[in-house]
């Protein structure tokens, strides 16, 4: 694992740098960036003895925590790919990325082994657990391999995340490890971080934004504060708890989290002093939240915005957060961003277009998809499908997006993928599916349903738990005679709302 | 006291289940066959929403599935915290 060894060079540096201070604290747990990359190197080494190697796939269905950690860097070390799983996914979920990612192993813990088994069955994966009581690999400084380097050149694959479109299934996105560690670098030279800051880690590590994040506080050599998933249930109680006690400086997270800890009943005063940074990204940050969150804690959420395709584009800094606190920002370092037309032509200054990023941390395909590669990936710039303007500032402002992809509570959902469970039930004879405002103003699921026998709700939303994560089951469901359609076919969706 | 708390649920379970006439539904009707608890965000929507109508906090950790699974369980639930002061 050399010095130049792409992302590995991050943990490597940090390690070096600050080798007793805290790297990852889970519940009462803390471990400094050594004791960190001991763990990396026996585990590495661990895999390395099991006959994984450069290029092998390797998944992590892992929580946040820090085996995480530990695995995304062992496998990095010995010159694998990562494909990071959110274990609140259902089983054919999960499988779907064990198949689509063809993996050779698949990294988890002890409570999930049984559905690794299951979701690797007939695929080839091997099964290795490194997290909870009697896993495979437990750390033991005495079966420490001295070396597991691997030569890793910059355009080495390191990690395949998923991007939810609208084409039915998630599309698979390579970042080499010179994508990673440029994130790293335009991220915290962006946004000021350092080896003083902890950083609570609320959003999921296996998603672009928690993943940014994670590398982005390894590079400064900050501390790393491990909680549960979002989709697995959001413990406002716990967040709350650990920002006072922890003292933690940054909380990234998203609206909805945000809207939940301003909407909370407290019986207490609460103390944010030390939070200095509250980021909000994956969804629109609305005014209400921003003003409730600012008023009720005493800090500004400043919004984030970012892409699996790129990692993160641009992050509000601005020092008058309250007149700018609807904007994402200005770009990161290294990163820049155009609006242009329908024509590709470059729009002026607070001219709405589409947006668009080139970035040294981008993607510039999607895995087997060259038509949809070709689409979105144009003259080394990736079309965001997201609609905005720049102002003449430089600050960016989202205001509404071309894709379909449904967004609830950060959580993207691809309708393709809702309306293709739905249709394979026998009583369903079409079905087409739609975002829309709830009260507050969050997106929400809604499916039109046509029925070709008899269907009642309960039992849609049944036949839907275990085929769908909770977040993708539509909270509105409507039975129609027909799906609206233009003459041509297309389904009219504005007349599904 | 327990119909004007039912009452004061309708009115919030009003507000999540659109397309549901919430009046129609029966105080020991499951509500997970309208999808109440079938989604962690939902489900968390839902009992902030309860905290703002009754003005208790709830240990979200602490709550079952079976003490929302219906008006009458969720009016119970909520009468338990307004005896003990929110």
């Amino acid at each position: 694992m050399s010095e130049t060894g792409g992302v590995w060079s991050l943990l490597l540096r940090s390690a070096g740098r600050f080798p007793e201070r805290t790297a990852a604290v889970e519940g009462g747990r803390h471990m400094t960036y050594a004791g960190l990359l001991r763990r990396v190197r026996s585990l590495g080494a661990h895999l390395r003895i099991k006959g994984f190697g450069k290029r092998d796939k390797i998944g992590l269905l892992l929580p946040n925590s820090t085996e995480f950690v530990v695995s995304f860097f062992a496998a990095s070390g010995i010159g694998a790919v990562s494909v990071p799983i959110n274990p609140a996914y259902t089983e054919d979920e999960i499988r779907f990325y064990v198949e689509h990612g063809s993996l050779r192993l698949l990294v988890t813990s002890t409570d999930l082994a049984g559905v690794a088994v299951k979701v690797t069955e007939g695929t080839g994966a091997k099964v290795m657990t490194v997290k909870g009581d009697s896993a495979d690999w437990v750390f033991d400084t005495e079966a420490l391999a001295p070396e597991v380097e691997e030569d890793i050149a910059p355009d080495d694959e390191a990690v395949y995340l998923y991007s939810t479109g609208s084409t039915g299934s998630p599309k698979r996105v390579g970042r080499t490890h010179a994508n990673l560690t440029a994130l790293a670098f335009n991220h915290t030279e962006t946004i000021g971080w350092s080896e003083e800051d902890r950083v609570l880690f609320t959003v999921p590590l296996s998603h672009t934004y928690g993943f940014g994040n994670f590398l982005g506080a390894v590079k400064v050599g900050a501390s790393m504060y491990m909680m549960g998933h979002m989709a697995g249930g959001f413990k406002r109680g716990e967040v709350i708890e650990v920002i006072e006690r922890e003292s933690i400086t940054v909380f990234p997270a998203v609206p909805f989290m945000l809207g939940i800890l301003a909407d909370t009943h407290l019986q207490r005063r609460v103390d944010f002093s030390s939070l200095r940074m509250a980021l909000s990204a994956g969804a629109p940050l609305t005014g209400d939240v921003y003003t409730k969150f600012r008023d009720k804690f005493g800090v500004q959420p400043r919004q984030l915005y970012g892409s699996t395709e790129t990692g993160v584009i641009a992050i509000n800094m601005s020092e008058d957060v309250d007149t700018r606190f609807d904007s994402v920002g200005r770009p990161v370092a290294n990163v820049d961003v155009r609006v242009v037309g329908p024509d590709g032509s470059e729009r002026g200054v607070d001219e709405r277009g589409e947006i668009t990023v080139r970035s040294p941390s981008m993607t510039t395909s999607y895995y087997d998809l060259p038509e949809e590669t070709a689409r979105v990936f144009k003259g080394g710039y990736y079309h965001t499908g997201d609609i905005g303007r720049v102002d003449s500032d430089g600050y960016i402002y989202i205001e509404g997006r071309e894709k379909l992809v449904i967004n609830v509570a950060g959580n993207k959902v691809d309708p393709a993928e809702v309306e293709a469970v739905l249709c394979a039930h026998p009583a369903v004879k079409e079905a087409a599916v739609v975002g829309i405002a709830d009260e507050g103003g969050a997106e929400v699921v809604k499916a039109v349903i046509v029925l070709e026998g008899e269907l009642e709700r309960a039992e849609v939303v049944q036949y839907l738990k275990g085929r769908l994560s909770g977040f993708k089951i539509p909270r509105v469901l409507e039975f129609r005679d027909e799906i609206p359609r233009s003459p041509t076919g297309k389904v009219l969706r504005e007349r599904l709302r | 006291m327990q119909d004007d708390i039912k009452a004061r649920i309708r009115k919030v379970l009003g507000r999540k289940l659109r397309d549901i006439d919430v009046g129609a539904i029966a105080d020991e009707a499951l509500l997970i066959e309208y999808g109440v608890g079938a989604d962690s965000v939902a489900t968390l929507e839902l009992l902030v929403a309860l905290e703002g109508e009754f003005g208790v906090s709830i240990d979200e950790s602490a709550v079952t599935l079976a003490e929302l699974e219906s008006v009458s369980a969720m009016a119970g639930f909520i009468a338990k915290l307004l005896e003990r002061g929110g």
